[in-house]
């Protein structure tokens, strides 16, 4: 069977990909489309470094053939980062030192992106639960989980004012 | 990457002919967090692959006997069903966020252990699984699905379509005993359903993940309480039982010898929850 055309949202705009059979969505969105904060960690759905949002939802890019997503809504951490600055989420990371290497940042924040828009107060084990597919291997969790209760207060505080 | 083709059938009818004309050459993927690895990985080298997103497997429906649900339902709608008691548990110990937003009820029946844990809720409520092949269907009992490891008594060409769930009125219990808190493959499963009468079990399924070959029921635990309350010596005899029907391997998360003390510690704790739960009247 020769490539494909699929057509999906990135991102809250339309992108048309020419795709082999088979090709998963965190290839295209890497070598194709530029989205490199979309990491190719272990292609096992064990790391979660390839995290992305479907719809809204977390899920694993390198488990996930391009074709499936025809016609839906990709989100990565380029498109929830703003043209300047730091998001929210961004910004608690970096003040928490909730990374080191960073390998696996991005799939944290996508991932607490996710959280924060469905609950706005996570306690720990709301967010170790969330979290508990995304493996860092140098920060350590605690500066990690710190990070998030952070980016939660700091979107309260946005939202009420 | 080997793939040639990628088939999306649009309906039952149309992914049942693909697998009509391509036989055992076409891999079925539902959520791939299977079947993904091992093709990225080069384990798995399929020359055509089957995916059932849009095949109109998604629903879930209720009937006066029970839940109907699609093979692509995915483990997150699992765990949001207010009615599903101990499947909604066992989905909720599986994998990641990501994971269970991807993995689904039918594929989980594929999924070779010590995965499987919603597959072993599944044998403990007795469901029985929806086969389409090209000509009819037909309703599998769960407890007659697999047939060895990796192994099910699926034709080449018939599909897992739905999963239905009798209704249940008695306490269940789900346990996973794992390296990790969470995301984490199971060194020992433990799903039961009972259904009792007063104090004592009149009847129960005992189904144990990750102690054998496939799913397995625990027919010398399920002997050694029914008829009888769980006091701490019946929950003792049916922890050894559960041991003895065990056949564990050894894997990368735990050797045999340690997977069937485990056993004995999950069936035991899993009948003390059960007992709790019984006295709640849940």
């Amino acid at each position: 069977m020769a490539s494909v055309v699929v057509a999906f949202e990135l991102g809250g705009r339309p992108v048309e990909v020419l795709a082999s059979p088979l090709a998963t969505l965190q290839q295209v969105l890497r070598t194709q489309l530029g989205h490199t904060s979309v990491k190719d960690g272990c292609r096992q759905g064990g790391c979660g470094s390839c995290t992305v949002l479907l719809d809204g939802e977390p899920v694993l890019s390198c488990l996930l053939p391009v074709q499936d997503v025809a016609g839906r809504r990709v989100t990565t951490l380029e498109d929830l980062t703003p043209v300047s600055g730091l998001s929210i989420v961004q910004r608690a990371f970096l003040d928490a030192n909730g990374f080191q290497c960073g390998y696996c940042t991005p799939g944290m924040e996508v991932v607490t992106k996710a959280l924060l828009d469905r609950n706005p107060s996570p306690t720990r084990v709301e967010i170790a639960d969330a979290l508990a597919g995304n493996v860092c291997r140098c920060t350590g969790y605690t500066p990690i989980f710190a990070a998030v209760e952070a980016a939660a207060a700091a979107a309260r505080e946005e939202a009420a004012r | 990457m080997t793939v040639s083709s990628y088939f999306q059938p649009g309906s039952v009818p149309e992914a049942v002919a693909l697998l009509h004309e391509h036989g055992p050459e076409l891999l079925v993927m539902a959520g791939g967090t299977v079947a993904m690895p091992l093709i990225n990985e080069g384990i798995s080298l399929p020359a055509m692959v089957m995916g059932l997103r849009r095949a109109g497997l998604d629903r879930i429906e209720r009937s006066d006997d029970g839940l109907e649900i699609g093979a692509t339902v995915t483990l997150t709608a699992l765990t949001a069903l207010p009615d599903a008691g101990l499947l909604a548990e066992a989905a909720r110990h599986t994998g990641s966020w990501a994971i269970r937003n991807m993995g689904t009820v039918g594929g989980n029946l594929f999924t070779p252990p010590p995965g499987g844990d919603v597959a072993t809720a599944l044998l403990a409520l007795d469901a029985r699984v929806e086969v389409v092949g090209p000509g009819d269907s037909r309703m599998l009992p769960i407890a007659e699905f697999w047939t060895g490891f990796l192994t099910t008594a699926l034709g080449p060409d018939e599909l897992v379509t739905r999963i239905l769930i009798p209704l249940q009125t008695g306490p269940h219990a789900f346990l996973k005993l794992g390296r990790k808190a969470a995301n984490t493959p199971a060194v020992a499963t433990v799903a039961v359903q009972a259904v009792m009468d007063g104090n004592a079990i009149r009847e129960i399924r005992v189904a144990l993940g990750a102690a054998g070959p496939h799913p397995l029921r625990s027919t010398g635990a399920e002997a050694a309480v029914t008829g009888r309350a769980l006091t701490p010596g019946v929950i003792e005899a049916a922890a050894s039982a559960a041991v003895e029907d065990a056949e564990p391997f050894a894997d990368s998360v735990a050797s045999s010898w340690y997977r069937r003390r485990m056993v004995g510690v999950a069936v035991g704790r899993a009948l003390e929850q059960l007992t709790q739960s019984a006295e709640r009247g849940a």
